[in-house]
Protein backbone atom coordinates (compact mmCIF):
# COMPACT_ATOMS: atom_id res chain seq x y z
CA UNK A 1 0.00 0.00 0.00
CA UNK A 2 1.12 3.16 -1.44
CA UNK A 3 1.39 5.84 1.92
CA UNK A 4 -0.43 8.87 0.72
CA UNK A 5 1.22 12.28 2.10
CA UNK A 6 -2.00 13.32 4.33
CA UNK A 7 -1.88 10.02 6.23
CA UNK A 8 0.13 11.38 9.22
CA UNK A 9 -1.45 12.86 12.49
CA UNK A 10 0.13 16.05 12.13
CA UNK A 11 -3.17 17.03 10.02
CA UNK A 12 -5.55 18.46 12.67
CA UNK A 13 -8.78 16.68 11.04
CA UNK A 14 -7.11 13.08 11.29
CA UNK A 15 -5.85 14.09 14.54
CA UNK A 16 -9.36 15.67 15.56
CA UNK A 17 -11.09 12.09 13.84
CA UNK A 18 -8.74 9.51 16.22
CA UNK A 19 -9.47 11.81 19.17
CA UNK A 20 -13.29 11.26 18.68
CA UNK A 21 -13.31 8.06 18.06
CA UNK A 22 -10.52 6.66 21.02
CA UNK A 23 -10.78 9.48 23.79
CA UNK A 24 -13.66 8.78 25.80
CA UNK A 25 -12.90 4.49 26.18
CA UNK A 26 -9.36 6.01 26.95
CA UNK A 27 -11.19 8.16 29.63
CA UNK A 28 -13.36 5.22 31.01
CA UNK A 29 -10.71 2.83 30.77
CA UNK A 30 -8.38 4.77 33.03
CA UNK A 31 -11.70 5.93 35.11
CA UNK A 32 -12.20 2.48 36.22
CA UNK A 33 -8.64 1.31 36.03
CA UNK A 34 -7.45 4.11 38.59
CA UNK A 35 -10.23 5.63 39.81
CA UNK A 36 -11.56 9.77 39.94
CA UNK A 37 -9.12 10.81 42.25
CA UNK A 38 -5.89 11.16 39.82
CA UNK A 39 -8.06 13.16 37.06
CA UNK A 40 -8.56 11.11 34.41
CA UNK A 41 -9.82 13.40 31.85
CA UNK A 42 -6.38 15.67 32.61
CA UNK A 43 -4.28 12.48 31.55
CA UNK A 44 -6.49 12.02 28.21
CA UNK A 45 -5.57 15.58 27.34
CA UNK A 46 -1.95 15.03 28.39
CA UNK A 47 -1.76 11.58 26.78
CA UNK A 48 -3.37 13.36 23.12
CA UNK A 49 -0.75 16.60 23.46
CA UNK A 50 1.98 14.18 23.57
CA UNK A 51 0.46 12.28 20.37
CA UNK A 52 0.82 16.00 18.93
CA UNK A 53 3.91 16.41 19.94
CA UNK A 54 5.32 13.20 18.56
CA UNK A 55 2.58 12.90 15.27
CA UNK A 56 5.25 13.05 12.68
CA UNK A 57 6.81 9.61 14.53
CA UNK A 58 3.29 7.77 15.03
CA UNK A 59 1.49 6.12 12.02
CA UNK A 60 -2.14 7.09 12.27
CA UNK A 61 -2.87 3.06 13.30
CA UNK A 62 -0.34 3.18 15.98
CA UNK A 63 -2.26 6.09 17.68
CA UNK A 64 -4.52 4.47 19.65
CA UNK A 65 -2.02 2.23 21.55
CA UNK A 66 0.15 5.31 21.66
CA UNK A 67 -2.27 7.33 23.62
CA UNK A 68 -3.03 4.71 25.61
CA UNK A 69 0.09 3.72 26.78
CA UNK A 70 1.07 7.14 27.24
CA UNK A 71 -1.77 7.87 29.59
CA UNK A 72 -1.36 4.39 31.26
CA UNK A 73 2.35 5.51 32.03
CA UNK A 74 1.16 9.32 33.53
CA UNK A 75 -1.52 7.14 35.50
CA UNK A 76 1.40 4.60 37.49
CA UNK A 77 3.86 7.96 37.45
CA UNK A 78 1.19 9.21 40.02
CA UNK A 79 -0.97 5.91 41.19
CA UNK A 80 0.60 5.20 44.83
CA UNK A 81 -1.20 1.91 44.40
CA UNK A 82 -3.47 2.63 46.73
CA UNK A 83 -7.05 1.54 46.39
CA UNK A 84 -9.59 2.18 44.06
CA UNK A 85 -12.42 3.70 45.20
CA UNK A 86 -15.48 4.65 42.25
CA UNK A 87 -17.13 7.48 43.07
CA UNK A 88 -20.79 6.92 43.67
CA UNK A 89 -23.34 8.97 41.51
CA UNK A 90 -25.69 10.41 43.35
CA UNK A 91 -27.35 12.48 40.92
CA UNK A 92 -28.77 9.59 39.10
CA UNK A 93 -32.45 9.63 39.24
CA UNK A 94 -34.15 7.44 41.41
CA UNK A 95 -37.08 5.69 40.21
CA UNK A 96 -38.20 4.01 43.22
CA UNK A 97 -42.06 5.47 44.83
CA UNK A 98 -41.50 3.60 48.43
CA UNK A 99 -38.46 5.44 49.56
CA UNK A 100 -39.09 4.24 53.08
CA UNK A 101 -36.59 5.18 55.57
CA UNK A 102 -36.19 1.26 56.02
CA UNK A 103 -35.33 0.86 52.56
CA UNK A 104 -33.41 3.70 51.80
CA UNK A 105 -31.06 2.61 54.91
CA UNK A 106 -30.80 -0.84 52.97
CA UNK A 107 -30.02 0.70 49.58
CA UNK A 108 -27.31 3.05 51.05
CA UNK A 109 -26.06 0.05 52.88
CA UNK A 110 -25.64 -2.11 49.59
CA UNK A 111 -24.38 0.42 48.04
CA UNK A 112 -21.10 0.90 50.16
CA UNK A 113 -21.12 -2.76 50.35
CA UNK A 114 -20.92 -2.58 46.51
CA UNK A 115 -18.15 -0.08 46.67
CA UNK A 116 -16.19 -1.52 48.47
CA UNK A 117 -16.67 -5.15 47.09
CA UNK A 118 -15.55 -3.03 43.88
CA UNK A 119 -13.04 -1.84 45.43
CA UNK A 120 -11.17 -5.17 45.72
CA UNK A 121 -11.43 -6.21 42.66
CA UNK A 122 -7.82 -6.36 40.26
CA UNK A 123 -7.60 -3.16 37.75
CA UNK A 124 -8.30 -5.81 35.16
CA UNK A 125 -11.19 -7.29 36.47
CA UNK A 126 -12.67 -3.78 37.66
CA UNK A 127 -11.82 -2.54 34.13
CA UNK A 128 -13.08 -4.92 32.13
CA UNK A 129 -16.56 -5.46 34.43
CA UNK A 130 -17.39 -1.97 34.05
CA UNK A 131 -17.08 -1.55 30.57
CA UNK A 132 -19.33 -3.75 30.04
CA UNK A 133 -21.89 -3.94 32.66
CA UNK A 134 -21.81 0.08 33.05
CA UNK A 135 -20.69 0.75 29.33
CA UNK A 136 -22.86 -1.77 27.62
CA UNK A 137 -19.69 -2.87 26.09
CA UNK A 138 -19.22 -6.54 24.22
CA UNK A 139 -17.01 -8.78 25.04
CA UNK A 140 -15.26 -8.64 21.87
CA UNK A 141 -15.40 -4.90 22.04
CA UNK A 142 -13.19 -4.96 25.34
CA UNK A 143 -11.03 -7.42 23.99
CA UNK A 144 -10.15 -5.49 20.70
CA UNK A 145 -9.99 -2.34 23.07
CA UNK A 146 -7.47 -4.42 25.94
CA UNK A 147 -5.44 -6.20 23.01
CA UNK A 148 -6.51 -9.52 24.54
CA UNK A 149 -8.64 -12.29 23.30
CA UNK A 150 -12.54 -12.41 23.85
CA UNK A 151 -11.91 -15.71 25.89
CA UNK A 152 -9.58 -13.70 28.17
CA UNK A 153 -12.58 -11.00 28.54
CA UNK A 154 -15.05 -13.07 29.24
CA UNK A 155 -12.72 -15.06 32.42
CA UNK A 156 -11.85 -11.62 33.76
CA UNK A 157 -15.62 -10.45 33.75
CA UNK A 158 -17.37 -13.64 35.05
CA UNK A 159 -14.20 -13.70 37.44
CA UNK A 160 -15.50 -10.43 39.14
CA UNK A 161 -19.11 -10.84 39.37
CA UNK A 162 -18.13 -14.18 41.43
CA UNK A 163 -15.98 -12.27 43.49
CA UNK A 164 -18.50 -9.26 44.17
CA UNK A 165 -21.37 -11.67 44.81
CA UNK A 166 -19.22 -13.16 47.29
CA UNK A 167 -18.09 -10.14 48.91
CA UNK A 168 -21.05 -8.36 48.89
CA UNK A 169 -22.52 -11.12 50.51
CA UNK A 170 -19.81 -11.69 53.33
CA UNK A 171 -19.45 -7.78 53.52
CA UNK B 1 -30.40 -26.83 27.47
CA UNK B 2 -27.31 -24.64 28.76
CA UNK B 3 -26.23 -24.72 32.53
CA UNK B 4 -26.41 -21.49 34.57
CA UNK B 5 -22.70 -20.21 33.92
CA UNK B 6 -23.07 -20.05 30.20
CA UNK B 7 -26.45 -18.54 31.09
CA UNK B 8 -25.15 -15.78 32.90
CA UNK B 9 -21.87 -15.17 30.59
CA UNK B 10 -24.47 -14.87 27.61
CA UNK B 11 -26.17 -12.22 29.39
CA UNK B 12 -23.04 -10.22 30.76
CA UNK B 13 -22.31 -10.62 26.64
CA UNK B 14 -25.78 -9.41 26.19
CA UNK B 15 -26.33 -12.07 23.69
CA UNK B 16 -29.13 -14.02 24.82
CA UNK B 17 -31.95 -15.44 22.60
CA UNK B 18 -35.42 -15.26 23.46
CA UNK B 19 -35.46 -18.63 24.80
CA UNK B 20 -32.49 -18.52 26.34
CA UNK B 21 -33.63 -14.89 28.47
CA UNK B 22 -36.27 -17.03 29.75
CA UNK B 23 -34.45 -19.40 31.10
CA UNK B 24 -32.11 -16.68 32.83
CA UNK B 25 -34.90 -15.03 33.92
CA UNK B 26 -36.17 -18.35 35.66
CA UNK B 27 -32.92 -18.45 37.38
CA UNK B 28 -33.09 -18.77 41.37
CA UNK B 29 -30.29 -15.47 41.37
CA UNK B 30 -31.89 -13.84 38.86
CA UNK B 31 -33.32 -10.81 41.11
CA UNK B 32 -30.39 -10.78 42.68
CA UNK B 33 -28.55 -10.31 39.72
CA UNK B 34 -30.59 -7.54 38.00
CA UNK B 35 -30.71 -6.10 41.41
CA UNK B 36 -26.69 -5.78 41.32
CA UNK B 37 -26.78 -4.35 37.88
CA UNK B 38 -28.78 -2.06 38.56
CA UNK B 39 -26.70 -0.56 41.61
CA UNK B 40 -23.60 -0.39 39.42
CA UNK B 41 -25.13 1.78 36.80
CA UNK B 42 -24.79 4.69 40.06
CA UNK B 43 -20.71 3.96 39.75
CA UNK B 44 -21.10 5.28 36.23
CA UNK B 45 -17.83 6.87 35.22
CA UNK B 46 -17.97 10.69 35.31
CA UNK B 47 -19.76 12.40 32.10
CA UNK B 48 -17.10 12.77 29.42
CA UNK B 49 -17.97 15.36 26.70
CA UNK B 50 -15.94 14.24 23.94
CA UNK B 51 -15.88 17.58 21.56
CA UNK B 52 -15.47 19.83 25.10
CA UNK B 53 -11.91 17.64 25.58
CA UNK B 54 -11.14 17.97 21.85
CA UNK B 55 -11.67 21.92 21.91
CA UNK B 56 -9.48 21.82 24.86
CA UNK B 57 -6.68 19.86 23.35
CA UNK B 58 -6.58 21.33 19.74
CA UNK B 59 -6.43 25.13 21.78
CA UNK B 60 -3.24 24.01 23.94
CA UNK B 61 -2.25 22.85 20.78
CA UNK B 62 -2.69 25.67 18.70
CA UNK B 63 -0.88 27.97 21.52
CA UNK B 64 2.08 25.72 21.19
CA UNK B 65 2.34 26.52 17.52
CA UNK B 66 1.95 30.38 17.53
CA UNK B 67 3.74 31.31 20.23
CA UNK B 68 7.33 29.44 20.23
CA UNK B 69 8.57 31.85 22.96
CA UNK B 70 12.15 30.15 22.89
CA UNK B 71 12.34 30.42 19.05
CA UNK B 72 11.96 34.50 19.20
CA UNK B 73 14.30 34.58 22.76
CA UNK B 74 16.96 32.36 20.92
CA UNK B 75 18.74 34.92 18.86
CA UNK B 76 18.01 37.81 20.92
CA UNK B 77 19.89 36.15 23.25
CA UNK B 78 22.74 35.12 20.97
CA UNK B 79 22.92 39.13 19.88
CA UNK B 80 23.42 40.09 23.82
CA UNK B 81 25.97 37.17 24.52
CA UNK B 82 27.57 38.80 21.81
CA UNK B 83 26.94 42.46 22.78
CA UNK B 84 28.34 41.52 26.29
CA UNK B 85 31.68 39.70 25.36
CA UNK B 86 32.58 42.24 22.92
CA UNK B 87 31.83 45.37 25.57
CA UNK B 88 34.00 43.15 28.27
CA UNK B 89 36.55 42.88 25.81
CA UNK B 90 36.76 46.44 24.61
CA UNK B 91 36.51 47.54 28.35
CA UNK B 92 39.57 44.89 28.67
CA UNK B 93 41.67 46.27 25.72
CA UNK B 94 41.09 50.21 26.34
CA UNK B 95 41.98 49.39 30.74
CA UNK B 96 45.12 47.04 29.24
CA UNK B 97 48.70 48.43 30.02
CA UNK B 98 51.02 48.44 27.55
CA UNK B 99 54.10 46.77 28.70
CA UNK B 100 58.17 46.71 27.86
CA UNK B 101 60.57 44.36 29.68
CA UNK B 102 64.16 44.16 28.92
CA UNK B 103 66.31 41.20 30.44
CA UNK B 104 69.18 41.39 31.76
CA UNK B 105 72.01 42.69 29.40
CA UNK B 106 69.84 43.89 27.41
CA UNK B 107 68.58 47.53 26.26
CA UNK B 108 65.59 48.57 24.22
CA UNK B 109 64.21 52.49 23.40
CA UNK B 110 60.33 52.92 23.56
CA UNK B 111 58.64 55.79 21.86
CA UNK B 112 55.85 56.97 23.52
CA UNK B 113 52.28 57.84 21.72
CA UNK B 114 53.38 61.70 21.81
CA UNK B 115 56.51 61.07 20.49
CA UNK B 116 58.41 61.20 23.75
CA UNK B 117 61.24 58.38 24.10
CA UNK B 118 62.44 56.15 26.99
CA UNK B 119 65.56 54.35 26.80
CA UNK B 120 64.98 51.35 29.08
CA UNK B 121 68.03 50.15 30.78
CA UNK B 122 69.04 46.60 31.13
CA UNK B 123 66.18 44.15 33.83
CA UNK B 124 63.85 47.18 33.65
CA UNK B 125 59.97 47.19 32.73
CA UNK B 126 57.78 50.34 31.46
CA UNK B 127 53.89 50.11 31.68
CA UNK B 128 51.75 52.99 29.91
CA UNK B 129 48.07 53.09 29.04
CA UNK B 130 47.79 53.33 25.22
CA UNK B 131 44.57 54.51 25.57
CA UNK B 132 44.59 57.22 28.08
CA UNK B 133 47.88 58.78 26.84
CA UNK B 134 45.73 62.20 25.83
CA UNK B 135 44.88 62.91 29.13
CA UNK B 136 47.42 61.52 31.87
CA UNK B 137 50.76 60.87 30.98
CA UNK B 138 51.90 58.13 33.02
CA UNK B 139 54.36 55.67 33.47
CA UNK B 140 55.04 52.66 35.40
CA UNK B 141 58.65 51.90 36.02
CA UNK B 142 61.18 49.33 37.77
CA UNK B 143 64.75 49.76 37.06
CA UNK B 144 66.17 52.29 35.08
CA UNK B 145 65.28 54.47 32.09
CA UNK B 146 66.37 57.47 30.58
CA UNK B 147 63.01 60.14 29.24
CA UNK B 148 63.19 62.53 26.51
CA UNK B 149 59.45 63.91 27.47
CA UNK B 150 57.71 65.73 24.23
CA UNK B 151 56.46 68.97 25.56
CA UNK B 152 52.39 68.86 26.69
CA UNK B 153 50.43 68.18 29.98
CA UNK B 154 52.03 66.38 32.80
CA UNK B 155 54.15 63.96 32.90
CA UNK B 156 54.20 61.17 35.85
CA UNK B 157 57.24 58.12 35.92
CA UNK B 158 55.32 56.30 38.96
CA UNK B 159 58.31 54.01 40.99
CA UNK B 160 57.80 52.15 43.93
CA UNK B 161 60.03 54.47 46.20
CA UNK B 162 58.86 57.81 44.63
CA UNK B 163 57.12 59.63 41.94
CA UNK B 164 58.86 61.97 39.37
CA UNK B 165 57.03 64.68 37.66
CA UNK B 166 58.02 66.07 34.07
CA UNK B 167 57.47 69.35 32.90
CA UNK B 168 58.95 68.64 28.99
CA UNK B 169 62.67 67.71 29.63
CA UNK B 170 65.34 65.19 29.64
CA UNK B 171 65.97 63.06 32.73
CA UNK B 172 67.39 59.92 34.03
CA UNK B 173 65.26 57.60 36.71
CA UNK B 174 67.00 54.71 38.20
CA UNK B 175 65.39 52.40 40.56
CA UNK B 176 67.13 49.55 42.22
CA UNK B 177 66.13 47.29 45.46
CA UNK B 178 66.49 50.51 47.55
CA UNK B 179 68.11 53.04 45.48
CA UNK B 180 65.89 55.79 43.62
CA UNK B 181 68.18 58.17 41.57
CA UNK B 182 66.58 60.65 39.55
CA UNK B 183 69.33 63.22 37.48
CA UNK B 184 67.61 65.82 35.27
CA UNK B 185 69.73 66.75 32.31
CA UNK B 186 67.33 69.38 30.45
CA UNK B 187 64.29 71.48 31.68
CA UNK B 188 62.79 70.85 35.18
CA UNK B 189 61.79 67.73 37.15
CA UNK B 190 59.69 67.18 40.04
CA UNK B 191 61.35 64.32 42.00
CA UNK B 192 58.30 63.41 44.64
CA UNK B 193 59.77 61.38 47.60
CA UNK B 194 58.20 60.74 51.32
CA UNK B 195 55.26 63.60 50.30
CA UNK B 196 58.24 66.06 49.47
CA UNK B 197 58.92 67.49 46.08
CA UNK B 198 62.47 68.35 45.07
CA UNK B 199 62.65 70.28 42.26
CA UNK B 200 65.75 69.38 39.90
CA UNK B 201 67.39 71.97 37.44
CA UNK B 202 69.31 70.34 34.65
CA UNK B 203 73.09 68.99 36.22
CA UNK B 204 71.16 68.47 39.18
CA UNK B 205 70.97 64.73 40.98
CA UNK B 206 68.54 62.84 43.81
CA UNK B 207 69.89 59.67 45.33
CA UNK B 208 68.36 58.38 48.06
CA UNK B 209 69.74 54.88 49.30
CA UNK B 210 68.57 52.31 51.69
CA UNK B 211 65.53 55.52 52.70
CA UNK B 212 68.36 58.00 53.28
CA UNK B 213 69.00 61.12 51.05
CA UNK B 214 72.30 60.50 49.73
CA UNK B 215 73.05 63.42 46.76
CA UNK B 216 71.96 66.39 45.48
CA UNK B 217 74.90 67.25 43.38
CA UNK B 218 75.67 68.75 40.13
CA UNK B 219 75.78 66.92 37.04
CA UNK B 220 77.80 67.77 34.32
CA UNK B 221 77.05 65.05 31.51
CA UNK B 222 73.95 66.18 28.95
CA UNK B 223 73.17 61.96 28.98
CA UNK B 224 73.45 59.32 31.79
CA UNK B 225 76.65 57.09 31.19
CA UNK B 226 74.69 53.92 30.54
CA UNK B 227 73.17 55.60 27.39
CA UNK B 228 76.43 55.30 25.99
CA UNK B 229 77.48 51.93 26.80
CA UNK B 230 79.14 52.76 30.10
CA UNK B 231 77.92 52.62 34.06
CA UNK B 232 79.57 55.42 35.95
CA UNK B 233 79.04 56.10 39.63
CA UNK B 234 80.14 58.65 42.10
CA UNK B 235 80.51 57.73 45.95
CA UNK B 236 78.15 54.97 45.31
CA UNK B 237 78.53 51.92 47.40
CA UNK B 238 80.47 48.91 46.20
CA UNK B 239 77.19 46.59 46.20
CA UNK B 240 75.49 48.81 44.19
CA UNK B 241 78.39 48.94 41.35
CA UNK B 242 78.27 44.71 41.32
CA UNK B 243 74.66 44.96 40.89
CA UNK B 244 74.92 46.98 38.09
CA UNK B 245 77.71 44.65 36.55
CA UNK B 246 75.73 41.46 37.06
CA UNK B 247 72.76 43.22 35.17
CA UNK B 248 74.66 44.09 32.21
CA UNK B 249 77.25 40.96 31.64
CA UNK B 250 74.37 38.66 33.04
CA UNK B 251 76.86 36.92 35.65
CA UNK B 252 76.54 36.05 38.90
CA UNK B 253 79.40 37.64 41.06
CA UNK B 254 80.74 36.41 44.62
CA UNK B 255 82.53 38.64 47.31
CA UNK B 256 85.03 37.05 49.05
CA UNK B 257 86.24 39.06 51.83
CA UNK B 258 85.39 42.16 50.45
CA UNK B 259 83.64 45.39 52.05
CA UNK B 260 80.42 46.35 50.00
CA UNK B 261 79.80 49.28 51.78
CA UNK B 262 83.23 51.04 50.79
CA UNK B 263 82.53 53.83 48.28
CA UNK B 264 83.37 53.38 44.38
CA UNK B 265 83.99 56.41 41.80
CA UNK B 266 84.35 55.31 38.61
CA UNK B 267 83.06 53.46 35.57
CA UNK B 268 82.75 50.34 33.44
CA UNK B 269 81.92 49.77 29.55
CA UNK B 270 79.67 47.33 28.61
CA UNK B 271 81.32 46.04 25.75
CA UNK B 272 84.16 44.02 27.31
CA UNK B 273 83.60 42.09 30.07
CA UNK B 274 87.76 41.91 30.97
CA UNK B 275 88.08 45.68 30.77
CA UNK B 276 84.75 46.57 32.96
CA UNK B 277 86.35 44.08 35.30
CA UNK B 278 89.52 45.50 35.55
CA UNK B 279 87.94 49.06 36.08
CA UNK B 280 85.78 48.00 39.05
CA UNK B 281 88.51 45.80 40.79
CA UNK B 282 91.97 47.73 40.50
CA UNK B 283 90.95 51.30 41.81
CA UNK B 284 90.00 48.60 45.09
CA UNK B 285 92.90 46.48 45.13
CA UNK B 286 90.93 43.44 44.40
CA UNK B 287 91.23 40.34 42.61
CA UNK B 288 88.82 38.42 39.98
CA UNK B 289 88.67 34.54 38.45
CA UNK B 290 86.36 34.30 36.14
CA UNK B 291 84.23 30.58 35.76
CA UNK B 292 81.89 30.08 33.34
CA UNK B 293 79.17 32.66 34.63
CA UNK B 294 80.35 33.34 37.90
CA UNK B 295 83.15 35.72 38.55
CA UNK B 296 84.76 35.53 41.91
CA UNK B 297 86.32 39.00 43.53
CA UNK B 298 88.68 38.79 46.30
CA UNK B 299 90.63 41.39 48.27
CA UNK B 300 94.30 41.59 48.39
Amino acid sequence: MVKKQHDTICEEQLFSSIFKKHSKDLHNFLYYKYGNLLNPKDKVQEAFIKLWQNCAKVAPEKAKSFVFTTANNLMLNEVAHQKVVLKHQHSKPKHYTNESPEFLMQESQYNDKLQRALSNLTEAQRLAFMMNRVEGKRFKDIAELLGISVKAVEKRIYGALKKLRKDIKEL
Amino acid sequence: MMNREELISKWLDNALTDQELKAFKALEDYEDLIKLNTHLQHFKATDYDTSEALDTVLTTIRKEKTTPKIHWLKPFLRIAAVLAISCSVYFYMITLETQITTAVAQKTTVTLPDASTVALNANSSLAYNKQRWDKTRDVTLKGEAFFKVAKGATFNVITNLGQVTVYGTEFNVKQREHAFEVICYEGLVGVTYNAKEVKLKPGERFLVHNGKLQAKDKEYRSAPSWIHNESEFKSSPFKQVVATFEQHYGVTIVLNTVDTSQLFTGSFTHDDIEVALQSITLPLQLKYTIQNNTITLTSD
